[in-house]
């Protein structure tokens, strides 16, 4: 963006002058982009062999659940380090927060899902 | 071919279709729609609307394109209104078969919700948070562009349904089972489906725009803390659509699998789980409805001020409180199902969840009265909105309250209990806000004002019809009418409250009509705001003209103060905000393009082919899809460079040289 730029030459004294031109996007860069591929091809396998598990029961069920979810978190942090730019700009540590952030209200979700469901554990 | 036409007329219009009222209303429309292409035909508008509207990537046209896609689907839903309530009026009434009653209450939920106040609230979001803030646009233009046409795709989906294929009839929730296709047989509930998903592409799209928007492209000087709140509300109502639609699209996704590719995630009979649809739903729902509300809550934090002379008392105090409803937001939903019977430790958590989400909001009633109180208060139509929010909102919130009583709640779960507390917060506080911005910021989108007695008068109706409609409702609740009835019997003490209610909503429906001439009596006799600032207003937005240039800010101002616009003008320093003949640099504006549209086109036509499983239609979209992303990708002149001697003769002609 055009406009982000021009604002970063002057002072916004918010003290993230640096940011600004680190989140820039470097179109100049002419690179085949062999790990973005690689990443898609083994983000497409992931699912299908998850899938596969699924449809022809290759698995008991506790071993299934446990396999799927080992999968998913394998997929998730492809999706993170390849196409989220995780390991770019500021350092991973800039990244934490909202990273955190997401997994406190991700797997909140899924716990509380989990208790939720599990229908009269009180009652019964 | 003659057996294969056939079964084409009879998918695209089964009976449910062919009532008389329906094809009564698409001869209508069809006209309508001959009528519109001659004119532009005639007009020779085509260009026009193409280069200047249909192309853009100004947010501001943006904005102004779903106020009136809005504006529109409230018409829509408030006629659905008016035939359930016509329906409801006396004992045994049969202005409607329940079939089709089915159908108007889904279409009245899904399109108020999704296709009235999500696009209202992104409308003022468009309109206003780049103006206050100080910037050009949002940060992502095309995008936003992108948002817009995935939205409209949506409405088209759930709006034509009614006429080819039949309406959606499972509710604006659509839980399985009801959903599921043993049940529910024809494409109705697919249209439904498709356009949610649809629609809530755009959506996401427009919460990383605008938090992206309000994060990095604030003037120089505005911390976060220097903030107007309403762009507070923007950054946090973002958050919460990011963390909140994507269960929605699981949900849709998996229901739209059992349907049309027979998996059995919410089928019973193949160890499916139809209560897990609820809980995802809700996991989506419960945020949603702070989604709704928090702008309405930004709103009036720019209006009470503005109208009351006086800075926005406890700013801080206002500001943890947003954060604080949004946080608690996630932690609520299972109070919409207390009857699944998840036990009491679950039931007791979110009973208590729920009513501390009470505490913040009090907090910021308590502020907005602390606002006005001593200060000079102006009765505009903005501030009627305000004022009368303040009590519907206090209502709707503590019957709120009484529905997270768990045992309470197991007795008025699903009557017109629920059905008045749930309109008494989202029209008394959603609707209510955005017609208050509406009013507030209507100069900024058209350069004329709207007529202040005209709007008195559409307020006055519409508040007492608001009253009228959902006061008795409560009672209906009590005395054990469930939601959703198609018709009631006699005797049982219901018939004078639901005609009552009935005629309030009839006073609603007129105070509507006096809005729509409001507007287009003040079209006709516009009042110019010459000033740009007509309310004598405290944000950034107002230093600029009406409507602002499309570069919006000619010179970016350099913020010190809260209230940025109000302390330049106490301190004389308005001319800040003009430019110097020899200070102009060219301005780098986003280009139009027509990816946006064609995107859209290229959505509907893929989710038309899976509405009714033509696969080969949803593949061709799909490619559509494909081949529109990677023409944008490779666009390689995207901006356009305004240059200085423009910038120096719109000025001038706006008076805003520094002499």
């Amino acid at each position: 963006m055009q406009m982000e730029r021009d604002i970063s030459h002057v002072p916004t004294g918010r003290g993230d002058e640096v940011e600004i031109h680190g989140l820039a996007p470097h179109l100049h860069m002419t690179r085949f982009p062999t790990q973005q591929i690689i990443g898609y091809l083994v983000s497409l396998l992931l699912t299908l062999f998850a899938f596969a598990l699924v449809a022809y029961h290759w698995l008991p069920l506790n071993l299934l659940v446990i396999v799927v979810v080992c999968l998913a978190f394998v997929q998730g942090a492809i999706q993170l380090g390849i196409y989220m730019h995780l390991r770019e700009g500021r350092g991973t540590l800039w990244h934490l927060p909202v990273l955190g952030l997401a997994g406190f209200v991700g797997l909140g979700i899924v716990g509380f899902s989990i208790w939720i469901m599990l229908f009269k554990s009180g009652v019964s | 071919m003659k057996a294969w036409a056939i079964h084409l007329m009879k998918l695209l219009f089964p009976p449910r279709v062919l009532l008389p009222d329906i094809i009564g209303i698409d001869i209508g429309l069809t006209i309508a729609a001959l009528a519109l292409l001659v004119y532009l035909t005639k007009t020779h508008r085509w260009g026009w609307l193409w280069r200047e509207w249909l192309t853009t990537v100004d947010h501001k046209r943006i904005g102004i394109m779903y106020l009136i896609a809005a504006l529109i689907m409230l018409f829509r839903g408030g006629v659905d209104a008016l035939m359930i309530r016509t329906q409801l009026i006396g004992p045994h009434e049969h202005f409607m078969g329940i079939q089709q009653y089915d159908e108007v209450f889904t279409t009245h939920g899904t399109v108020m919700i999704f296709f009235m106040a999500m696009p209202l609230v992104i409308a003022l979001f468009n309109v206003a948070v780049p103006l206050m803030i100080g910037a050009r646009d949002v940060a992502f233009p095309r995008l936003n562009a992108i948002s817009f046409w995935l939205f409209a795709v949506g409405a088209i989906l759930l709006n034509v349904s009614f006429s080819i294929g039949g309406s959606p009839d499972a509710g604006w929730t659509s839980y399985a089972p009801y959903s599921e296709l043993a049940f529910d047989p024809g494409v109705g509930e697919n249209y439904f489906l498709l356009s949610l998903q649809v629609a809530g592409i755009g959506t996401i799209a427009t919460a990383v725009n605008f938090l992206v928007t309000v994060l990095r492209l604030r003037a120089p000087g505005m911390s976060l803390s220097k903030m107007p709140v309403f762009a507070w509300s923007a950054l946090i109502t973002s958050s919460l659509i990011l963390f909140a639609f994507p269960p929605l699209t699981v949900a849709m996704g998996l229901t739209m699998l059992d349907r049309l590719f027979h998996a059995s995630f919410f089928t019973v009979s193949h160890q499916g789980m139809p209560m897990m649809y609820v809980n995802l739903f809700w996991i989506f729902g419960h945020p949603e409805v702070y989604i709704l509300i928090m702008p309405a809550f930004g709103i009036f934090s720019e209006v009470v001020p503005t109208f009351s002379r006086k800075a926005l008392f406890g700013y801080d105090a206002m500001v943890v409180s947003l954060l604080a409803i949004s946080f608690l937001s996630y932690g609520v939903w299972v109070h919409h199902f207390f009857e699944m019977g998840a036990g009491p430790t679950v039931n007791v958590f979110f009973g208590l969840s729920t009513m501390l989400i009470a505490i913040p909001t009090g907090v910021k009633m308590f502020n907005w009265i602390f606002t006005m109180w001593g200060g000079r208060i102006r009765l505009t139509v903005p501030m009627l909105w305000q004022l009368s929010f303040i009590p519907t909102f206090v209502v709707g919130g503590a019957t709120g309250v009484m529905l997270a009583v768990v045992p309470g709640d197991y007795q008025y779960h699903n009557t017109y209990f629920l059905i008045a507390h749930f309109h008494n917060v989202i029209v008394g506080g959603t609707v209510f806000g955005l017609l208050s911005g509406m009013y507030y910021w209507w100069s900024k989108m058209f350069g004329w004002q709207l007529n202040q007695r005209q709007g008195t008068w559409a307020f006055a109706f519409f508040f007492a019809g608001f009253w009228l409609t959902f006061m008795p409702q409560y009672f209906l609740g009590f005395m054990g009418m469930v939601r959703r009835m198609g018709t009631y019997p006699a005797g049982l003490g219901w018939t004078a409250f639901n005609f009552w209610s009935t005629i309030g909503s009839y006073l609603m429906a007129i105070g509507f009509l006096i809005m729509v001439y409001n507007i287009v009596w003040s079209r006709m006799h516009p009042n110019w705001d010459t000033t740009g600032d007509p309310w004598d207003g405290r944000t950034l937005e107002w230093s600029l003209p009406s409507p602002a240039p499309i570069y919006n800010f000619a010179r970016i101002p350099v913020v010190h103060e809260r209230d940025a616009w109000w302390e330049m003008k106490l301190q004389d320093r308005t001319d800040e905000v003009k430019i110097s003949v020899d200070s102009v640099e060219p301005i780098h504006l986003p280009k139009n393009s027509p990816m946006p549209i064609i995107l859209g086109l290229a959505f509907l036509v893929g989710s038309i082919g899976m509405v009714f499983s033509w696969f080969w239609l949803a593949i061709l979209g799909a490619l559509g899809i494909v081949a529109d992303l990677a023409y944008g990708s490779f666009a390689d002149q995207t901006e356009i460079t305004l240059d200085p001697h423009y910038i120096i003769e719109t000025e001038s002609a706006l008076g805003r040289l520094q002499s």
